[in-house]
């Protein structure tokens, strides 16, 4: 990977480890405020890194989401990029609205953080 | 290369002094079972049951399904890259023992899923409802990380059926179903008249617990390639993929992918089938710009007139799906897409996560947000504290009478994208 990235993340495990390398906007929210966000640096010219539904545990499921974007902001818009976190988010609220999240034990919790994590990890590496 | 598959058809599985086949019954000595499978110093404990047809047994959390299977003749062993060296596989002659199963299970994480049923409702959605399961319940030691647990109960379930298909080596099977696909320009002259027909198979390759192996490699660092199809047959492909239990491929199912069955069955009689084009399905955007570039090019090189391409999974891949569909049709080739839906309850909702109007020809498996309510069963094997923590439940699922009220994402198999399964779609 030559790029530059930011990672946006709602995923504690996430933020320690890369906090040293990359720039990390930690968001203290939900996964779809973490998608919301995403957004909003795509809007503001950023690119996806990563797929915004990473993982096949589905977003009503776990709490946890870690996106890698680029530190770069390009003068336009990325339409790939704005289709594909659209289509995220839309499935995301679909979802959540079909089934809402539980109440998960702090252990499930855990996993789900463990997950979140080894996947963007590999992803970056 | 030509393979044939003896299918010694099993009835019965019993345990006894001696592992054999008798009569189409599989007799297992359970302590040299448990010898073969138990090296592995970080299970503390293993432990092995059957599970038939009709009985009342819930089994969960399933991770792994795997058939018995024997090279009686030919190249290299079963699962080569990980119990056979990696010698090249799928020619001469392999046994199987129909009608039986190897079922892992494992609390790897505290999210659970994977659900087999013997009886009831939630048998009507699992192929492996209908099999004789020997399943293998696998505690870890203490901390074990993820990855290395769910490592150690993968290779016991490979242990496990390379163990018990030895035991068809020496018996003769009651079909023989032979398999060929000629090298490349061979292929073509054989049936110069037929249209060209390629299958790209998705390999889930996301990561932890999202993972596929081809030869022993991890298939998210594969460059897409070409597999012959009987390879698939002799285990070159296998699962390590434990998430998303309805539409994720158990190593059974590459076993026995009904793709490639499919496919050879009209082989010859009304398209020409090349082979299969493996690839994968990874979290890096610019790995999936790479993959389905390669996998178009690939496909195109070796001549193909039409493809019929199958996803793994939920999110991410319905990207890599759309991307090799749009590829590949670019180079003016056509496509057929399978996949599964999550269209809500209703099924009224957009089923994926991207869609093309290049993907004009689409079969879906189901809609995996269907919900179902699963008896009570008089046993459980595996983890039965798993099933409060179903992932694909609802909240307070578990009900005070024992059912369980869940979408059939839960259900091992129940929307497999390469169609092996019951669920069928009707027009009316």
């Amino acid at each position: 990977m030559i790029e530059k990235i930011i990672i946006v993340t709602n995923n504690v495990l996430s933020d320690t480890s890369f906090r040293g390398n990359h720039r990390v906007d930690f968001i203290e929210g939900s996964l779809l405020d973490v998608l919301i966000k995403v957004r909003d640096y795509i809007h503001l010219g950023h690119r996806l890194m990563t797929h915004p539904l990473m993982g096949s545990i589905k977003p009503n499921q776990t709490p946890y989401k870690t996106v890698a974007i680029t530190l770069k902001a390009y003068e336009s818009v990325d339409l790939n990029s704005l289709i594909l976190i659209e289509n995220s988010i839309e499935i995301t609220l679909k979802l959540l609205n079909n089934k809402p999240p539980r109440n998960w034990p702090e252990e499930v919790l855990e996993d789900y953080r463990a997950v979140d994590f080894e996947l963007i990890k590999n992803a970056l590496n | 290369m030509r393979l044939e598959l003896g299918k010694i058809y099993i009835k019965d599985v019993q345990f006894a002094s001696e592992t054999r086949v008798e009569n189409g019954t599989l007799f297992i000595n359970r302590e040299e079972l448990l010898k073969e499978i138990g090296e592995d110093e970080r299970l503390k404990h293993i432990d092995v049951e059957i599970a038939k047809p009709g009985e009342e047994v819930r089994i969960i959390p399933v991770k792994d399904v795997i058939e018995p299977r024997v090279k009686v003749e030919g190249n290299g062993g079963i699962f080569p890259g990980f119990i056979s060296k990696v010698d090249t596989v799928g020619s001469g002659r392999t046994h199987v023992l129909k009608g039986t199963a190897v079922v892992t299970t494992g609390r790897i994480v505290g999210f659970q899923e994977g659900i087999i049923d013997m009886a009831g409702e939630g048998a009507k959605y699992t192929p492996f409802s209908k099999t004789n399961n020997i399943v293998i319940i696998c505690e870890p030691v203490d901390d074990l990380p993820q990855h290395e647990h769910e490592e150690a109960v993968r290779i016991a379930g490979y242990k496990a059926a390379a163990y018990l298909g030895k035991a068809g080596k020496d018996i003769s099977p009651d079909e023989v179903k032979v398999y060929e696909t000629l090298p490349l320009l061979e292929q073509v002259k054989q049936y110069p008249e037929l249209p060209r027909v390629i299958y790209v198979y998705m390999l889930q390759s996301q990561g932890l617990l999202h993972d596929t192996y081809v030869y022993g490699v991890d298939a998210k660092k594969i460059i897409p390639t070409f597999i012959y199809p009987t390879e698939v047959f002799d285990g070159a492909i296998v699962s390590g993929n434990c998430v998303s239990a309805c539409d994720k491929n158990p190593t059974y199912v590459h076993m026995n992918n009904p793709i490639i069955e499919d496919l050879y069955e009209r082989h010859g009689k009304d398209i020409n089938f090349l082979g299969c084009v493996i690839t994968n399905e990874n979290v890096y955007l610019a790995d999936k710009e790479r993959s389905s570039n390669y996998t178009a090019k690939l496909v195109e090189f070796l001549g193909a007139d039409a493809v019929i391409i199958s996803e793994e999974g939920f999110g991410n891949p319905d990207a890599d799906l759309v991307m090799n569909c749009n590829r590949i049709e670019e180079k003016g080739i056509k496509t057929v897409l399978l996949t599964d839906e999550y269209a809500g309850r209703d099924g009224a909702s957009q089923s994926l996560a991207d869609s093309t109007p290049r993907g004009d020809a689409v079969i879906t498996a189901g809609n995996a947000n269907q919900i179902v309510i699963l008896p009570p069963m008089k046993k459980v094997i595996g983890h039965p504290n798993a099933a409060d923590i179903i992932a694909g439940g609802f909240a307070g699922s578990l009900m005070a009478d024992g059912s369980i009220e869940a979408e059939i994402q839960v259900i091992t198999g129940a929307t497999s994208e390469v169609g092996f399964g019951y669920l069928t779609t009707k027009t009316f």
